[in-house]
């Protein structure tokens, strides 16, 4: 057990954050941690921490994706013009789209992996180019509403468990999997701590990195479709928030963005501190610029808690 | 392949067959100016008008801001490190502006001081985080951008305020039929020209293109954090002022149009982004060819909205030469 804690100690910091901003917030507004509250806490967090899985994975490797705004508004805009309000095309639509993400993530793993782009000026390219031909297509106006399937995904609730709660914990659990118990997640970590030393050991540096882009492009582009169905129709700019805050997320769960450490449980505490912020604000009466105030100075304290200095810190007084 | 190494392979190479090496090395500012020359050249084939002064004048008043921002961050490149934060310096400048000049000259002399004293200090503290804190350039000014922008909207919560009218008009002054904005692109080279060969300017590249033997020949990597962020943030901070002439008001969110521009700026113009190699002409061909870009799209009668479709294809296609450019320099010098 101490082990695990000596390990992981950055995301059992992050787990200790969130429950004392929890017990903080519901000090300031008592009726913070009512189960309907919790609950639309939880949904909102869902979203980020869905975006953020992919580009914890990305960020693991050594990587970051910036292509997660306009990956998570296509989807959101196809799907609602594809379906026209309609249940029934869902069924294709859903699977062409995810396809369509995962093959965005694709394209961004093989500039960076085989023509050795900058992850940041590939997946920064993918996005502009995204964002552009979405305008063209859409020529700048609404699109139709979300189908009701959809909406059941991400306000639906099953035994009074949001569905997207539901979503989240089977995601978790597979990319718990994936990172703990795959050789997939073994050669991401050898590939993030050292991409020579990886190389040199017969881990496939590229088609783990192509894989983590692929993934990135699959969450991003569920999230779009999730998102339409929360806020009831797709529109432009929707994705714009999660590039913040699934970096953020990521940063805030303890990962280190040059990669080889961290883990997607880190990030979920992450989700649920960026989100639980966003509760506490109004009940303070603060304004939307205090809460991005607030959130630098929440990625400026953690990255700094887990930087060498402060960890050099810590190993010194743990001997002395 | 070390910059070190160069004079040596040239020295044994045979003689004439330098210039290849040297060809390869500028490949991507050359790439640049070829793209450039380029896209005038169609714009120039489909718009009468396009070779005058008014035509340079009217397309540097336009990219101004996306330089100036462009330059600080080419420094910051050529360290090694990438600066976020200036999304939130430029907005939190343009809403000091707008809420706090007034018609009177002393007053706005006062506030320009103070604007371009807290890109300055916020800059160098970024530096200073980097360095005592071992953190990476990245997240540290991606948490300065999100304060700074939560304290530019707390400011100015929306799009609004004003600035003087002699303000705005200082964009259109002339001088010998030269534009503010075009003697400032003469500015921004000569300060160039000075700079990069200054100490301080010869250990920022140095320190871009290794850490480790920059620090072992006695530079101090914590003094050009700090001086290397600072300038980004003044740079930042005189975009954001450049801007309120153009718009003659502030925008607590206006300044996130620019970070990623003037990362791809630099990199269209050449500069790379593992530090130590590129230059500022090269930014700036960039800057112009992404507001060009617009020229074209709109002289090409489609939608504007290819605008972002094409500065995406180009900035592609201008990081793949470079990186076929450097793959070849590197077959070279094995």
């Amino acid at each position: 057990m101490s082990a695990f804690l000596a390990r992981n100690r950055l995301i059992v910091l992050a787990y200790a954050g969130m429950v004392v901003l929890l017990l903080v917030t519901a000090l300031f507004s008592p009726g913070f941690l009512s189960v309907s509250n919790m609950r639309s806490t939880v949904v909102l967090a869902a979203f980020v921490g869905i975006v953020a899985l992919g580009q914890t994975l990305v960020i693991i490797g050594g990587g970051i994706d910036l292509s997660v705004p306009w990956v998570l508004n296509s989807a959101a805009i196809v799907m609602a013009l594809l379906c026209g309000g309609q249940d029934m095309p869902l069924l294709w639509v859903m699977p062409l789209l995810l396809a369509g993400g995962g093959l965005i993530g694709l394209v961004n793993g093989i500039g960076v992996a085989h023509f050795g782009v900058p992850p940041i000026i590939m997946t920064l390219a993918t996005n502009v180019i995204l964002q552009g031909l979405i305008l063209v297509l859409t020529g700048g106006s609404p699109t139709p509403s979300a189908p009701a399937l959809i909406q059941f995904l991400s306000v639906g609730r099953i035994a009074g468990f949001p569905v997207i709660a539901l979503i989240w914990i089977a995601l978790t659990a597979a990319a718990t999997l994936l990172l703990s118990k795959a050789a997939f997640g073994r050669h991401l970590y050898a590939l993030g701590t050292s991409a020579t030393v990886a190389e040199f050991s017969g881990v496939p540096t590229a088609r783990t990195t192509i894989l983590t882009y692929v993934i990135s492009g699959l969450t991003a582009a569920f999230a779009g479709m999730l998102l339409t169905g929360y806020s009831g129709q797709a529109y432009l700019g929707m994705g714009d928030a999660y590039l913040f805050t699934s970096i953020a997320a990521v940063a805030i769960g303890g990962a280190s963005i040059l990669g080889g450490s961290g883990h997607y449980l880190g990030t979920v505490a992450g989700a649920m501190v960026l989100t639980i912020l966003t509760g506490l604000l109004p009940a303070l009466n603060l304004s939307s610029g205090a809460l991005l105030v607030v959130y630098g100075a929440v990625i400026l304290i953690t990255v700094s808690i887990g930087s060498e200095t402060f960890a050099g810190l810590g190993t010194r007084m743990r001997r002395g | 392949m070390s910059i070190a190494e160069r004079p040596v392979e040239d020295k044994m190479s045979k003689p004439g067959s330098d210039w290849r090496g040297r060809l390869l090395d500028r490949a991507p500012f050359l790439v640049a100016c070829l793209m450039l020359a380029l896209i005038v050249g169609i714009y120039g084939s489909l718009q009468s008008g396009v070779f005058s002064l008014d035509e340079l004048n009217l397309d540097t008043a336009a990219a101004m801001t996306l330089m100036l921002a462009a330059t600080g961050q080419t420094i910051v490149l050529l360290r090694g490190g990438i600066d976020l934060s200036i999304g939130g310096m430029i907005s939190l400048g343009t809403v000091i502006a707008a809420t706090r000049f007034t018609d009177d000259p002393a007053t706005v002399a006062l506030w320009v001081l103070v604007i371009l004293g807290l890109g300055l200090v916020i800059g160098a503290l970024n530096g200073l985080l980097i360095s005592l804190l071992k953190l990476q350039p990245f997240l540290v000014t991606l948490a300065t951008w999100s304060i700074l922008n939560g304290a530019a909207m707390m400011i100015l919560p929306t799009d609004g305020g004003s600035v003087p009218g002699w303000w705005v008009g200082f964009a259109s002054a002339q001088l010998l039929g030269l534009t503010s904005p075009v003697w400032m692109l003469l500015a921004l080279l000569v300060f160039w020209a000075w700079f990069r060969a200054t100490r301080v300017g010869i250990a920022i590249q140095a320190t871009g293109s290794n850490e480790k033997s920059a620090f072992l020949s006695g530079v101090s990597i914590t003094r050009v954090n700090v001086v290397t962020y600072g300038l980004s943030g003044l740079f930042a901070a005189g975009a954001a002022l450049y801007l309120t002439t153009q718009t003659g008001a502030g925008s607590p969110t206006i300044g996130k149009d620019y970070i990623l521009p003037s990362v791809a700026a630099a990199v269209i113009g050449g500069v790379s982004l593992f530090g130590g190699r590129g230059h500022l002409a090269g930014t700036l061909i960039g800057a112009f060819v992404l507001t060009l870009i617009g020229n074209l799209v709109f002289v090409m009668h489609v939608s504007s909205y290819w605008q972002p479709v094409a500065s995406g294809v180009i900035l592609l296609l201008s990081v793949l030469a470079s990186s076929v450019a450097e793959k070849a320099a590197r077959g070279r010098v094995q």
